[in-house]
């Protein structure tokens, strides 16, 4: 489904990609970890498409396409989704409206009919409930004054809306306390299936607790240096990054 | 063809020379006395700070006169295609200036309304006795010349504790027939103890290419716990000259809640100024305008609080496209007196252009020291992050950048309640057709 091959990127011309391979498949959900600093969101921002990067080298395959060619619309419209580590505010934007001009418009990229307010508003309803986010919010401003926390689940709700292929999320468990953890953990859980892959960006272990990764990768100083499965984000959690920098830098 | 003050003097006079007898001798010489005041004071020019940003050289050189008098009109004026799905009690319909009663609905009940010529003509000493009572004879040649010239107008009153439960219309259309004529009109509000009312006030135009002058001077009076909502849409032609002058008073526990929109017109200025002339009342403005290739407009506030326990919000937001300027000048002032004031004055403006212009000016002067008081101005552009958030969405960047631009001025549409005004808005301010790319404006000069 995703296949990055030796992806090299830099900001400001400064490197901080330096050949990243990684490849998710349908199914599958990897978790990739790395210390502050290690380019896991430039890596979550680039598969996303945004400004402000400039790839220097390797390639990116989603569903067989070069994803670095599409446009940022065309690649949500083609089921690629990013929760973001720090979801942006937008005064004035309903959150309601926005949800369901976002799903028309992936719809109708796919040749599906626009969807109808009563079916609409009994989704909406209801995985607003599954994600705890209070329903009052969905008829405020996107994000607008909402806490840390309802930030997130509004990222989760939006991803349970619009039923994305491959669903990346940018740190989105960092800041939460334990239950709203838990929340996303769920929501998270609830969008595994054969058909979907998933990519979780972390810093801490403790999201895995509650998520079971397939693969654990960890990126450090722009490359993969170590990947496995669950057990060494346990590792991780045990003995932290140092000695896995070291061993890389050895 | 360029009028010096006094052509506008002399085409003034003859004005109040044809007036007949019956209306024009109650008020000529407080006409008479005006047109002194305006031979004075001249016209505006940059040298006074109300207008230091704001040029009227332009507006003169169109040296616009008045009218002819009365001439016939075609009287099927279209009308019906300019009116809103909103339930009015009454609607007072202005055509080119002139009152058209054919046209207008009173409501019956606790309201009085009249056109203003006729309240002259009656003798009508409430009204003759408020006519220029809270404008003065003009702190500009401009007010000085309306006060002068004016020749109609709307009267409204509200008696005492009567609370209309639907709005009144002040529909103001102009049509190709003005071209070249400058229409000044004048309103007189009255609201009495414990009334409540609701007014939207519209300005339209039938084509887009017709260069005319509207000037108006609305007076507002608000007794004693009277709340008046004022809704306002400056949609002109795009070659019009608009010029309001707004001047509230409010007495003690009144209330007044006015929303402006500026968006039609080549040159608009609007001034709003508001007297508390009883403790313990309230006034809020909300304001928004939007600016393209060859239009200016200008926002005036004067909000003085000199008795306590009066509360005051302005909230002022523009968009400004191609070579578009805009000016806000908010002013509020806190006397010594004025203790225990509140008052908070911002004015926001979204730059789509490098061409553009603002001139923001927010003031605050307090002399008392037991206020809450603020004031502020941004000037942005459209948030980067904001608009990679939308797409990655899967809405494309023009409907982005439109969501974000409709978003900015929320706050401000939604004061206009009515679903039919809120759809006017938004379909005339067109968002979309905002965020299409720009003419090169280098090449085309």
């Amino acid at each position: 489904m995703l296949a990055i091959k030796n992806l090299t990127a830099s900001v400001d011309g400064k490197e901080i990609l330096k050949g990243v391979d990684l490849q998710v498949e349908a199914g599958e959900l990897h978790a990739i970890m790395g210390p502050n600093g290690s380019g896991k969101s430039t890596l979550a921002h680039i598969l996303a498409g945004r400004d402000g990067y400039s790839v220097t080298g390797g390639e990116v395959r989603y569903l067989g396409e070069d994803l670095l060619q599409l446009e940022v619309e065309e690649r949500a419209r083609q089921g690629l989704f990013l929760a973001m580590q720090y979801p942006v505010e937008l005064p004035g934007v309903n959150n309601m409206s926005f949800l369901r001009e976002s799903m028309n418009a992936l719809r109708r990229a796919r040749g599906e009919p626009e969807i109808d307010t009563l079916s609409f508003m009994k989704q909406v309803k209801e995985k607003a409930r599954q994600v705890k986010l209070d329903e009052k919010l969905l008829k405020r401003s996107v994000n607008a004054g909402f806490s840390g926390g309802e930030k997130k689940r509004n990222e989760i709700l939006q991803m349970a809306m619009l039923e994305p292929k491959l669903a990346i999320l940018d740190e989105t468990d960092s800041g939460l306390d334990i239950d709203a953890l838990r929340t996303v953990a769920d929501g998270v859980n609830r969008l595994r299936t054969a058909e979907r892959g998933m990519l979780v960006v972390t810093h801490y272990q403790r999201l895995l607790d509650y998520i079971q990764p397939d693969k654990v990768h960890v990126l450090a100083d722009g490359r993969i240096v170590r990947s496995g499965g669950k057990e060494l984000a346990l590792e991780l959690e045990a003995r932290g990054y140092g000695w896995l920098l070291e061993e890389a830098a050895a | 063809m360029i009028l010096s003050p006094s052509d506008y003097k002399r085409g003034t006079l003859q004005g109040i020379e044809s007036l007949p007898m019956s209306s024009g001798d109650w008020m000529i010489d407080r006409r008479l006395a005006a047109l002194e005041r305006f031979e004075t004071l001249g016209f505006p020019d940059r040298r006074s700070e109300a207008w230091r940003y704001t040029s009227v050289e332009g507006l003169l050189k169109q040296g616009f006169t008045a009218p002819a008098k009365s001439s016939q009109r075609d009287r099927d004026d279209g009308i019906q295609n300019h009116l809103l799905e909103i339930a009015t009690l009454g609607r007072l319909v202005f055509i080119d200036g002139q009152f058209i009663e054919e046209h207008s609905v009173y409501p019956s009940e606790g309201v009085r309304v009249t056109s203003l010529k006729t309240a002259m003509a009656t003798g009508d000493r409430q009204v003759l006795e408020a006519v220029g009572s809270l404008s003065g004879l003009g702190d500009d040649g401009f007010a000085a010349l309306n006060l002068a010239g004016f020749q109609d107008g709307a009267v409204i009153r509200i008696a005492p504790d009567v609370r209309l439960d639907g709005p009144m219309e002040l529909l103001h259309l102009s049509t190709d027939r003005v071209e070249g004529h400058k229409l000044p009109t004048r309103h007189l509000i009255l609201l009495e103890r414990g009334s409540q009312a609701e007014l939207i006030e519209r300005f339209i135009s039938e084509d887009q290419q017709s260069s005319y002058f509207n000037h108006q001077v609305v007076e507002i009076s608000l007794a004693e716990q009277a709340t008046l909502s004022h809704k306002r849409i400056q949609m002109e032609s795009r070659q019009a000259y608009h010029l309001s002058d707004l001047h509230i008073a409010l007495q003690s526990k009144a209330a007044y809640y006015g929303v402006m929109a500026a968006i039609g017109g080549c040159w608009s200025r609007t001034f709003i100024s508001n007297r508390f002339q009883q403790p313990d009342a309230h006034c809020e403005l909300d304001g928004l305008y939007l600016v393209d290739d060859g239009q200016l407009t200008d926002f005036h506030l004067d909000i003085d609080h000199q008795l306590a326990n009066c509360s005051s919000r302005e909230n002022f937001k523009g968009i400004l496209r191609g070579a578009g300027k805009a000016v806000f000048d908010g002013l509020i002032q806190v006397g010594k007196g004025a203790q225990k004031s509140e008052a908070h004055l911002h004015n926001a403006n979204l730059m789509l252009s490098r061409q553009a212009e603002v001139d923001t000016k927010p003031q605050l002067t307090i002399l008392a020291d037991d206020v809450i008081c603020s004031h502020g101005t941004s000037v942005g552009q459209l948030d980067d992050q904001a608009i990679f958030y939308l797409r990655s969405r899967g809405l494309d960047e023009q409907r982005a950048r439109a969501l974000l631009c409709q978003g900015f001025l929320a706050e401000i549409i939604e004061k206009f309640e009515h679903q039919a005004l809120i759809e006017l808005l938004n379909r005339r301010m067109n968002f979309v057709g905002l965020t299409e790319p720009e003419t090169n404006h280098e090449s085309l000069g």
